[in-house]
């Protein structure tokens, strides 16, 4: 069942004025992990903030299971986690992963944040400060608490660009059993293109700016022992991956 | 208690170089008074510099008071319109350049000869440069977090409480630290015209019948609130800020 459909998007930058998507067609079903992969500035981010309603101004159609990104998110059906963490440094981690129901005026349910922080395997930190946490870690509660609202869709901006190459190694391993569990849909900018095939059901393709859709890619492993770097199944799709975003900086 | 000696010792040096320097040189005591006769004048009028100390700190702090509250609500109108800046800073900036004791008078016709003057004096001193710290911090928000505010549809009021609020608190205790020497500092300079009451008044008319050794002893209890006023401030800062970094 599609549960957010992209029609026709087309996205001027409003302080350059450039060209940042144009075209843009796709769809994502509910609970699939979406990657969206794309060489530098060309757009990836601007089509996050459209889906998630944080930027609006453009021309075609976002629809988010009927309703406008905007609606969808003032109904918070969206949950976000942006390339820093963005953890309030005067509050706690449980205070932190609470603050969207703060911000929402829901009654702060605090078993519930216990049990997403044991979820992620923090349940130890939740009165530790973000300062006395790692990179990672940090991150972990970010994720925590684009959750607690329980929204249909997760919007992840380079969620593990900023974490050493050992530690996004077992993130990764954290954010598909996240997303296992929570079975929400997630649509995920990256740059690392294993990062995508381990994680994903599908990956967008995009071209240079102006962005459009180059392939769309699903990504499907039968067995639990292809979803690995070195199968032959996850190298066959880094290949495709690679070729399809060679060729778009091409032409 | 190792630093308690340490500052015993460097205050008693002091003193000793002091009362050598003045009884050596045979400095009379109108011009340069020896420790002991300002630690005399200091016990024979405690009653008097401890009661006027308190209306001088009284007049500072709320001067103290309107000037951060004034500067903190426009930094935030600030916030939210950027056009505020362009309207206000320039007579800030101007109100600035005035030298305080030449206005002084002026605040003296307009708000009268009592408390009220001389609380407008210290209000005036500390508001600029609070103003400026204060708007520092509200130019130093997040914008990262300003977006993720967004995303969750925050009001302005959730936004002011939740966000702005508490980012610019080491920026505002900075500015309260800044202005709360500066208040007294104006306190004082208000009480010079037009009073009979506060610390600078015993200062001026002990300088006019040159009882240079009471002159001394107010100067050293202004001093000294200025000094209790401003750790009172560093408390209140250390308890609230925990989560900045320093370097020990």
């Amino acid at each position: 069942m599609v549960l957010i459909r992209v029609d026709n998007l087309e996205k001027y930058y409003s302080n350059s004025g450039l060209l940042a998507v144009k075209n843009l067609h796709f769809t994502i079903e509910r609970g699939e992990f979406v990657s969206i992969v794309g060489p530098f500035g060309c757009g990836k981010t601007s089509i996050l903030n459209l889906i998630g309603g944080i930027t609006d101004n453009y021309k075609g159609s976002i629809r988010i299971n009927n309703e406008s990104p905007s609606e969808a998110r003032k109904k918070r059906k969206i949950g976000y986690c942006f390339q820093k963490p963005n953890l309030l440094p005067w509050l706690n981690v449980l205070d932190n992963v609470l603050l969207p129901q703060k911000i929402a005026n829901i009654r702060e349910d605090n078993g519930k944040a216990i049990e997403l922080l044991k979820m992620v395997g923090l349940r130890d930190c939740q009165s530790m400060k973000p300062y006395n946490l790692s990179g990672g870690m940090q991150q972990l509660v970010s994720i925590t608490r684009s959750l607690i609202l329980d929204p249909e869709i997760l919007l992840l901006d380079e969620p593990l660009s900023s974490i050493d190459e050992i530690n996004r190694s077992k993130m990764q391993l954290k954010l598909l059993e996240i997303h296992k569990r929570t079975k929400k849909t997630t649509v995920m900018i990256t740059h690392s293109i294993n990062e995508a095939v381990f994680l994903s059901d599908k990956i967008i393709v995009l071209t240079p700016r102006p962005a459009k859709v180059k392939k769309i890619v699903n990504i499907t492993f039968l067995q639990r022992n292809e979803r690995t770097f070195f199968s032959k199944k996850f190298i066959n799709y880094l290949k495709i991956i690679k070729k399809e975003l060679k060729n778009g900086q091409n032409n | 208690m190792d630093k308690i000696i340490k500052t015993l010792f460097t205050l008693s040096t002091f003193f000793l170089i002091w009362y050598l320097t003045v009884t050596l040189l045979r400095i009379p005591s109108y011009i340069f008074p020896n420790p002991a006769e300002v630690f005399g004048a200091m016990y024979e009028n405690s009653l008097t510099i401890y009661s006027n100390s308190l209306i001088t700190l009284k007049e500072a702090f709320l001067g103290f008071l309107i000037a951060n509250l004034i500067s903190v609500s426009i930094a935030l109108g600030i916030a939210f319109n950027k056009n505020i800046e362009n309207t206000i800073m320039p007579f800030a900036i101007t109100l600035k350049t005035i030298p305080i004791i030449a206005l002084t008078p002026l605040l003296v016709v307009w708000f009268g000869p009592g408390e009220y003057s001389k609380t407008a004096t210290a209000a005036l001193i500390c508001f600029f440069p609070s103003l400026v710290n204060v708007l520092r911090g509200v130019k130093s928000l997040d914008r990262d977090l300003v977006v993720f505010f967004k995303a969750y549809s925050l009001s302005k009021i959730q936004l002011i409480k939740m966000l702005i609020i508490p980012s610019i608190l080491p920026y505002l205790f900075a500015a309260l630290k800044i202005s709360s020497s500066l208040a007294i500092v104006g306190a004082l300079v208000g009480e010079f015209i037009g009073t009979n009451k506060g610390l600078g008044f015993l200062i001026i008319s002990n300088y006019y019948t040159l009882n240079t050794p009471y002159v001394f002893a107010s100067i050293i209890a202004s001093s000294l609130i200025g000094i209790i006023f401003y750790y009172a401030i560093h408390l209140v800062e250390k308890r609230i800020i925990t989560w900045t970094v320093t370097i020990d």
